[in-house]
């Protein structure tokens, strides 16, 4: 089987991704389940190298012209929706921080009223 | 003489029910307007509650001082980040809160509002004819530019909370404390102008809307709802739909 330069790449980005993002799961830094979707993806990416025709069976099966289409046009859904979820993540991180920031003034509240004197 | 029947003064309103009135001043950056601000409003025998919202400037330093010349009547509380007007509006209305005030009122601090309307804004609600009270700035008065972002803003006050007010982006409002406790607000920016509108109508307060002057100068002018943050602001609103 007669590899081309791209797919050297491919399969050498899929092993170097897979491999970061177990190191991230070790740390801690990564749940079982974001480890199981961004794996699954890293494989599907040196999947795809290895055997690239593949793709044409799913342009087939999807009515899309070409595999590389295909790999396309998905990868821009999964992106615009990758996007949108990050976007609403932070606007969750905001309201957690506005929450902790008004608490935090509401403790440290000052009202240059005279402090009774302690024991 | 039976004085009874005397009409009553602003002067003899606040002399009587000023201490039970909290002001809630919002504040980001604004040394050049906060001492002046102050001293009005105290001149009428209020309390304040001001929030910082992470001034860069004077300001958190300017308002300590008042600590210390009118200790019990000025309260100050400091974000360490600047989160927007919303979010120090909600710091302040749950400070005033603790206050146990007869009435809640909010007022900007850039100078931009007359501290003798205060009686106009304020009576109402201690007098038991209203839960809400927005003080509603005449339009003709304003710049074309701020106008236009007022008007605009009164339209997406309209589509996206069900009701029609005269000017809903007014930072002079007066609430009892009942009202105040009754309205969830999630807003962190001047969003929170047309989410209060939207809390008053959902909870069937009854809104009374009172005439304000208005002190328009470049300072004041350079703040507040314009066309940008009312897009901003739409913006906002129908991603949260989408939510």
């Amino acid at each position: 089987m007669e590899f081309h330069l791209y797919q050297y790449l491919g399969i050498i980005f899929g092993v170097v991704a897979f491999l970061f993002t177990l190191s991230r799961f070790r740390k801690g830094k990564l749940s079982l389940g974001m480890l199981a979707l961004w794996s699954g993806l890293w494989i599907i990416v040196i999947l795809v190298s290895i055997f690239p025709n593949a793709t044409s069976q799913l342009a087939l099966a999807s009515g899309i012209g070409r595999g590389l289409d295909v790999v396309l046009i998905l990868g821009l859904i999964g992106c615009y929706y990758l996007l949108f979820r990050m976007f609403n993540m932070m606007e969750n991180l905001k309201e957690e921080m506005n929450y902790l920031i008004r608490e935090l003034a509401l403790q440290r509240g000052e009202s240059g009223e005279k402090e009774e004197d302690e024991g | 003489m039976n004085n009874d029947n005397a009409p009553e003064t602003a002067e003899a309103f606040f002399q009587r029910y000023g201490r039970d009135i909290v002001v809630v001043l919002p504040a980001y950056n604004e040394d050049q307007t906060i001492a002046r601000v102050m001293d009005d409003l105290l001149g009428w025998g209020v309390q304040l509650v001001v929030v910082d919202d992470g001034s860069q400037d004077e300001t958190y330093r300017i308002v300590q001082d008042y600590l210390k010349r009118y200790p019990g009547r000025v309260h100050l509380y400091r974000h360490l980040l600047n989160r927007g007007v919303g979010a120090a509006l909600q710091t302040g209305l749950e400070a005033a809160l603790k206050r146990r005030p007869r009435v809640i009122v909010t007022f900007d601090s850039d100078g931009q509002h007359h501290a003798q309307d205060l009686y106009g804004v304020v009576r109402p609600v201690v007098m038991g004819q209203a839960d809400a009270v927005i003080g509603t700035r005449d339009f003709q008065e304003m710049p074309l530019h701020k106008r236009f972002g007022n008007t605009v803003m009164n339209l997406i006050t309209l589509l996206f909370y069900g009701h029609q007010v005269t000017d809903s982006q007014s930072g002079f409002r007066a609430f009892t404390p009942q009202a105040a406790r009754l309205m969830e607000l999630h807003s962190s920016g001047y969003g929170i102008c047309s989410e209060m509108v939207g809390e008053v109508f959902r909870h069937d307060l009854h809104l009374v809307e009172v005439p304000i002057s208005t002190i328009f100068t470049d300072y004041s002018l350079s703040k507040g709802t314009d066309t940008r943050i009312g897009l901003k602001i739409l913006i906002k609103l129908i991603r949260d739909v989408f939510k």
